[in-house]
């Protein structure tokens, strides 16, 4: 990572379910200084727990005793959250665009929104795996980037 | 748990207003689907989710909420939402949840669609 890049906070998170809001409590306690605007802190906060519970349960598969690792980063331009999980044997799958037409006619679980959402709320989303860990890297341009929203 | 949902339906003419207070994620389903079946109890021809008090919606509360919406539209009954905060009327704009229910901004407007179902 680049060397502008700054750590505000590291920290971890037993694998039990609901952790994610801790998770979300605690990135916007570590931005806090930085005066982001209210929108993209929302945005950072949601896409941070879908992030964490994707972590939490595909991940380490609520095993409790392992730890998800989150880190929260700054440059002069923007924010990044680093959440690394123990799944490192499996892949994480792309993000696809939900079919919500066939979820609502009954064709398709209603579930699956997770990585969906985090693409559409962060500006990057970067994953990197090694045999024992997955890393899903959030990047947040600290203002507002100017395509309508 | 930080702040485990609660549901309290309210039946008036042919609407069913659920008041949603808490969190929509996993610990949810259970309140929800009770919510849900005693509003269709009253065979309304509208259910109106109330999400003035909703703290925080995950991607399974998501899932929960497309699962209510589903439920609904093979009864035929229409589908609407109210007192979403600006974060979540984004969440709901990106996942195209509002293309297939009303949405009604505030308080004052969502008793008027009411009265007129």
């Amino acid at each position: 990572m680049d060397p502008q890049w700054t750590t505000l906070k590291e920290f971890s998170l037993p694998s039990e379910r609901g952790n994610e809001r801790q998770a979300m409590t605690q990135v916007a306690d570590a931005v806090k200084e930085l005066g982001l605007p209210a929108a993209r802190l929302e945005k950072l906060k949601t896409a941070v727990a879908e992030a964490t519970m994707n972590a939490l349960e595909h991940g380490n598969k609520f095993h409790a005793d392992v730890p998800v690792l989150i880190k929260v980063l700054t440059s002069p331009d923007a924010v990044a959250v680093q959440i690394t999980d123990h799944g490192g044997e499996q892949n994480i799958p792309e993000a696809e665009t939900p079919d919500l037409e066939a979820k609502l006619a009954g064709m398709q679980t209603p579930r699956g929104w997770g990585l969906f959402l985090i693409k559409n709320l962060v500006d990057e989303m970067n994953v990197t795996s090694d045999e024992k860990h997955h890393t899903v890297e959030l990047i947040l341009k600290r203002t507002e980037v100017n395509h309508g929203e | 748990m930080a702040n485990e949902l609660t549901a309290a339906v309210q039946l008036s003419a042919g609407a069913a207003v659920i008041d949603l207070k808490g969190e929509i994620n996993a610990f949810a389903e259970s309140a929800m689907n009770a919510a849900y079946a005693q509003a269709m109890q009253s065979k309304p021809s509208s259910i109106m989710l109330n999400f003035h008090s909703v703290d925080y919606i995950n991607s399974t509360g998501i899932a929960l909420i497309v699962s209510l919406m589903a439920q609904a539209r093979k009864s035929g009954v229409k589908f609407m939402a109210t007192g979403l905060s600006p974060h979540y009327l984004e969440i709901f704009k990106i996942t195209r949840l509002v293309d297939f229910m009303t949405i009604v901004p505030d308080a004052a407007s969502a008793a008027s669609v009411v009265a007129k179902t």
